[in-house]
């Protein structure tokens, strides 16, 4: 690892935690908005162990459970799952292309939602459909670009290979 | 450091991930008593500064819109004194024949709703107001257009609100000439996936037609009569003494950027607090 790969790499995750908190409410539809905390988390899980990314994917989604007590504990449940699926599929997959890593990406904020929407027991018949097949895979979608763009703009920041697949 | 590829999970990762799991299903099971302090501690401490953020970013977007509109009304008010004390004096006359209360007339307090992107948000939002700016538990969340909800829990800057599309969420309903009443309760979405509210124990015999617009009744001990609670959008489902109506929110949840947590006493009719156009019919 070069100097200053460290740093720059938790710099790169700490401006997407701030993007969530700051710039995400001025981009349009909150159910299909990127969710840049979500992506953090699966870009830390990229060079993470799973038992780590699933370390982290909890601490995440309980700080998340707390800003929505509707459905406390199932958030740190899907991101729990997240990460530590995430994480196990890199290596299993060997990933480091850009469009497998758009995939992950989208897939993650699928399976998250997913699990939100079913360990919280709230919704359900149409509600659940609405979610699963068309909100989820909107904002899947956006969090997948997004994702993609900040691997191609923060490559040498993220140290992360691409194309050599 | 590039990938690396060449790692499946240990036992040790397995571990750690089956502990997080089931750390997860303890914090799902945990009896409200328990779960409430812990997440409102965590928004109190580590989560403060994001929620600061958060909230300064919301004030900072509507900063423009809001300098126009003052603008504008520095514009009208200027036009507007002079005629002032005549209106005044008139406006205090027309209130003593019709009998007419001031609007919000014993306050309320303005907040920003800080929106996550989890798929239950819809159910409980967070806003940026809390016990240092007067708001307590169960006070009633209002937009222009109506009712969002009533406040589950407080801290020092910011609330939870509970909105109508919560689960728990119960409150006594009536038309808006006040001819006909009943429970409102969450729906569920319609197959549009739009979330909808019911008015449950509607007598059979009473009719509500599409487009009766509902308002809270006072009833219950929470709510104060006549908030703008939705419209009539048709029947839900009826049995031999009573129909259950399907209402159109008049405040979605996910759209909703800025509330007004209201202080008044709970014997307090708001009937004519809200413009007429939210209560206008929309099928």
């Amino acid at each position: 690892m070069r100097r200053g790969e460290p740093l720059r790499f938790w710099l790169v995750l700490a401006l997407l935690v701030a993007l969530q908190f700051s710039i995400r409410s001025r981009l349009g539809n909150d159910r299909v908005a990127p969710d840049f905390l979500l992506l953090a988390l699966l870009i830390y899980t990229i060079r993470e162990r799973p038992g780590a990314s699933a370390a982290a994917g909890f601490v995440v989604g309980l700080l998340r459970d707390a800003l929505t007590p509707a459905s406390f504990g199932a958030g740190a449940l899907a991101h729990t799952l997240v990460g530590y699926l995430s994480a196990w599929s890199k290596a299993v997959f060997f990933a480091e292309n850009l469009l497998v890593n758009g995939g992950l990406f989208f897939a993650g904020t699928w399976l998250r939602n997913m699990v939100v929407a079913f360990a919280s027991g709230k919704l359900a018949g149409p509600q659940m459909m609405w979610e699963l097949l068309v909100w989820s895979p909107l904002q899947g979608l956006t969090t997948a670009i997004t994702g993609v763009l900040v691997l191609v703009l923060f490559r040498h920041w993220l140290a992360i290979r691409l194309g050599e697949s | 450091m590039a990938l690396g590829a060449d790692r499946y999970a240990t036992r040790g990762d397995t571990l750690v991930f089956l502990g997080c799991v089931a750390l997860s299903l303890v914090a799902m099971s945990l009896p409200a008593g328990t779960r409430d302090p812990l997440a409102s501690g965590l928004r109190r401490t580590v989560l403060l500064p994001f929620l600061q953020l958060q909230n300064q970013s919301e004030l900072l977007r509507t900063s423009r819109t809001r300098f126009a509109q003052v603008v504008a009304e520095r514009d009208s008010a200027v036009l507007a004194t002079a005629f002032q004390g005549e209106l005044r004096a008139e406006n205090v006359r027309l209130r003593a024949l019709l009998g007419l209360g001031t609007r919000l007339g014993s306050g309320f307090v303005p907040a920003e709703v800080l929106h996550q992107a989890i798929p239950t948000e819809a159910l409980t939002v967070v806003i940026s107001a809390g016990t240092r700016q007067g708001v307590r538990q169960l006070a009633p969340v209002v937009s222009p257009e109506g009712l969002l909800g009533i406040v589950k829990a407080t801290e020092g800057g910011t609330s939870v609100v509970a909105t109508w599309a919560h689960p728990d969420f119960r409150a006594s309903g009536m038309a808006a000439d006040g001819s006909i009443f009943g429970i409102l309760a969450p729906h569920g979405a319609s197959e549009r996936g739009v979330w909808l509210l019911e008015l449950r124990g509607v007598p059979y015999r009473q009719v509500v037609p599409p487009g009766t617009v509902i308002l809270t009744s006072g009833f219950g001990g929470v709510l104060p009569r006549g908030l703008p609670v939705g419209t009539v959008v048709g029947i839900a489902s009826e049995s031999e003494w009573e129909r259950t109506y399907l209402v159109r929110p008049a405040v979605p949840p996910g759209a909703v950027s800025h509330v007004m947590v209201l202080g008044m006493q709970l014997g307090a009719d708001l009937g004519g607090a809200f413009a007429p156009d939210s209560q206008k019919a929309t099928p």
